[in-house]
């Protein structure tokens, strides 16, 4: 015992100095991060430096090591409402002219952050302090052998339980259940953040639309849910994570539909912690890991957007892009034409009024 | 003949009094004693008595945000509702200069807690900082600061986000506490019920208490005859008993949330037995999950074996000969548990009861993956406050009325039972 003892520390002492200088990243574990490891780590001049952790997102574990002065996670994979508030409260640390500098600009000279705004982005103060990570998406889906006739192709045939009974898989909170019920209500996707935002009554309207199918939903939780709902006939259709719809189709052989009408698409964005360790290290991985070629190297593994706009063209010239000589763009959630009937969702508006939707849509799911 | 009683202290061999010598010894006993627990004691301090400490200081504290605008705060009192319509002029002044030369992080948590007080300041004061930095740059002084406000946005002619300001001038406030029981302050700072259409913690309150006061019964009801059995069988087959209850208690908690999932699902395993069976038609298939139901047949499953080992445990001690005893005395068997054996339980069943029960009302992830509607639990809202809104305020509050229902129940106990019966074996 008192050997096996010493060779433990005898180890962590050897690797102890090495371990220090690794960067270590926060993310969602599972598949996402897997993608994040093969496209960004192993990519990585030193693929050694980089450690990934999971963590289960929200910024409540950032601001107790910011605040305690004990920071062990140098980069953090955010939701851009997130990313928004940590800038804010400086649990991030405000990059902005390391990020001019050090990006990579985009093929035609264009700078990171313009790239973005050409993907349909608009500046928010999260572009401070983080790099874009990929566009992920609220995405309807549904399996094809569940309708035999007609098949829904709208958010209205989503909304309406009389045309397409049976019953919903939805999610427990508001994000993107709102934005979708408005475009059931005859909004047009790219104008739904616009009128949530300037309409007054904007929100009672997507209400009365979720009531019609309130009888009739399955509320989940767990990203995992939605696809078993849909595979074991609970529910005939549901809002999902297109990357899980993607690897059911890409790697378990599903024959999953989507219905990219009214998708809602969100942002990824990794942000470094306000007194990371590893400051420097952290900060030259992140501009690696924001690059075109980086971005779309990460759709190989995962059915999850590049938030560069630079990023897709190199997958479309290189198609198979997907596993096994797989063409990744039909799953691919920005691609022009769906970003036509697609809401990018609008981060500064959630996380202004995100927690009293919440509230109201858990009244709501409750009564 | 005479006895001298000698009125001398008694020494010890080394000329000190016995009293004093054996007091010492006993300190030094002492000091070892505590010296010995000192550690524990640390331990229980730092992991147990400050965070609790700390939480419950986090539900009153606003100091944050008055550090931040005490001018503009000050300024904000003296304004008479009645007459004004809109604060008076050095409210804005203040509020102007608070903004412009303000720290920025220190405006951003502020701004993180006004949005707690109405949803909309985040932006508002994030544009209207941008834009009164612009006018300070040009070394512009502004007329009239109220009307560079409105200009800036006509939100700050609005009196509502004004009156929000009454739930954040105090350093200590119960604004948090009121929050969770769905109450906010009007603009005289009165407490008044919150927008009807996001009332939902008092609801949430009410489902926690009562899944878990079922889940509890459940338990007792579930668990009793198996603790009752493992105590009284013979050694091989108990022990095996007994694997059967601790396996999956060894067992992921998510891994035994899912396996309900499978089971209890409209085409799962239990549905499809009882089609098969012809009990239920194919079209009237049972919802047993995504509901409450499947909360309490999940939650109780989980929670059955601390229900059982305390239980168990006390049983095992029970003569066997007290129930024969009392039945050779005449008692029927009925009576004889109900009289004999059932109040030697009563330790057991209090600890198992208690720790089901506390465990119980602070459950969130089993309730949420399988509960649907009704699977938000009030330990659900303090993870996503924890975690999303970083209203740490509201989630001290939560949780500072949760220990208060623990203590209140407590309380009870020890009226009713007495505190001193619990016994874990």
């Amino acid at each position: 015992m008192s050997k096996f003892l010493k060779a433990f520390l005898f180890v962590s002492l050897v690797f102890a100095p090495f371990a220090a200088s690794a960067v270590t990243v926060a993310s969602w574990g599972g598949a996402y991060t897997e993608s994040q490891q093969k496209a960004y780590a192993d990519t990585y001049s030193d693929p050694s430096s980089i450690v990934f952790e999971n963590y289960n997102g929200g910024l409540g574990e950032v601001r107790a090591q910011v605040e305690s002065g004990s920071v062990t996670w140098d980069l953090v994979d955010v939701l851009p409402s997130d990313a928004i508030t940590g800038c804010d409260e400086g649990l991030f640390e405000d990059i902005s002219s390391e990020i001019a500098e050090l990006s990579t600009p985009g093929p035609d000279g264009e700078s990171m952050l313009e790239d973005m705004e050409n993907n349909g982005l608009e500046y928010h103060s999260g572009w401070d302090c983080c790099v874009p990570q990929i566009f992920w998406t609220y995405v309807v889906f549904y399996d094809p052998d569940a309708f035999p006739g007609e098949k829904p192709d709208s958010m209205a045939d989503f909304f309406d339980t009389e045309k397409f009974p049976g019953k919903r898989g939805i999610h427990t909170w508001a994000t993107g259940v709102i934005e979708k019920a408005m475009v059931a209500d005859g909004v047009s996707p790219n104008a739904v953040p616009t009128v949530l935002a300037n309409q007054t009554g904007a929100i009672d309207r997507a209400f009365e639309v979720m009531d019609r199918i309130k009888d009739d939903v399955v509320f989940w939780s767990a990203g995992s849910q939605p696809l078993e709902l849909v595979k074991s006939g609970e529910v005939i259709m549901a809002i999902a994570y297109n990357g899980r719809v993607g690897a059911a189709n890409l790697a378990e052989g599903e024959n999953f539909e989507y219905i990219w009408e009214g998708q809602v698409l969100d942002q990824e964005y990794l942000c470094l912690t306000a007194g990371a360790p590893n400051r420097d290290a952290a900060i030259d991985f992140m501009m690696h890991a924001s690059t075109p070629e980086a971005q779309a190297e990460q759709a190989k593994y995962i059915t999850y957007g590049p938030m560069r706009a630079s990023g897709i063209p190199i997958i479309e010239n290189n198609e198979p892009w997907g596993p096994g000589g797989v063409d990744i763009m039909p799953h691919m959630p920005n691609t022009p034409e769906r970003l036509k009937v697609s809401i990018v969702s609008d981060p500064q508006w959630w996380s202004d009024y995100g927690a009293e939707i919440d509230e109201r849509y858990a009244a709501w799911m409750g009564n | 003949m005479e006895v001298t009683i000698s009125t001398a202290e008694l020494l010890t061999t080394d000329g000190i009094p016995l009293k004093q010598s054996l007091r010492k010894a006993e300190r030094r006993n002492k000091l070892r004693a505590f010296l010995l627990v000192f550690p524990l004691l640390l331990f229980i301090i730092v992991t147990f008595v400050m965070p609790i400490g700390d939480m419950l200081l986090r539900s009153v504290d606003d100091s944050q945000i008055n550090s931040v605008f005490p001018n503009t705060f000050e300024e904000y009192k003296n304004w008479d509702k009645g007459a004004d319509e809109l604060p008076p002029e050095e409210v804005y002044k203040s509020l102007f200069f608070e903004l412009a030369n303000g720290d920025k992080r220190q405006i951003g948590k502020a701004l993180t807690r006004m949005n707690y007080a109405k949803s909309g300041w985040k932006s508002l004061i994030k544009k209207t900082t941008r834009e009164i930095k612009k006018i300070v740059k040009k070394g512009e002084e502004p007329v009239s600061y109220k009307d560079t406000f409105i200009k800036i946005n006509k939100f700050w002619g609005d009196p509502t986000y004004w009156y929000s300001f009454n739930q954040m001038v105090n350093d200590r406030s119960s604004i948090y506490y009121w929050n969770a029981l769905d109450r906010t302050f009007d603009e005289d700072g009165d407490v008044v019920l919150q927008d009807e259409k996001r009332r939902m913690y008092i609801k949430t309150w009410l489902r926690t208490f009562k899944v878990s006061v079922y889940v509890t019964i459940f338990c007792l009801i579930l668990g009793f005859p198996v603790a009752h059995l493992l105590a009284n069988l013979p050694l091989r087959y108990s022990n095996l008993l007994m694997i059967f209850v601790l396996l999956p208690f060894w067992t992921s908690l998510l891994v035994r949330t899912t396996a309900w999932i499978v089971m209890l699902q409209q085409n799962g395993v239990i549905n499809g037995i009882l089609v098969w069976l012809g009990v239920i038609s194919d079209d009237g298939r049972i919802q047993m999950v995504y509901n409450e139901a499947g909360t309490l047949i999940a939650m109780t499953q989980i929670l059955l074996p601390f229900m059982i080992l305390p239980l168990y445990s006390v049983m095992r001690v029970i003569p066997k000969s007290h129930m024969r005893a009392a039945q050779n005395l005449g008692a029927k068997p009925a009576m004889a548990f109900w009289r004999v054996y059932l109040p030697q339980t009563i330790p057991g069943i209090s600890a198992g009861g208690l720790l089901v029960f506390v465990l119980a009302i602070g459950y969130f992830i089993t309730p949420e993956l399988v509960g649907g509607k009704d699977g938000k639990l009030i330990g659900s809202w303090i993870a996503y406050h924890l975690k999303t809104t970083l209203n740490w305020g509201l989630c001290a509050a939560l949780g500072g009325i949760l220990l208060g229902i623990m203590l209140i129940f407590y309380w009870l106990y020890n009226k009713i039972v007495g505190i001193d019966n619990i016994k874990l074996g």
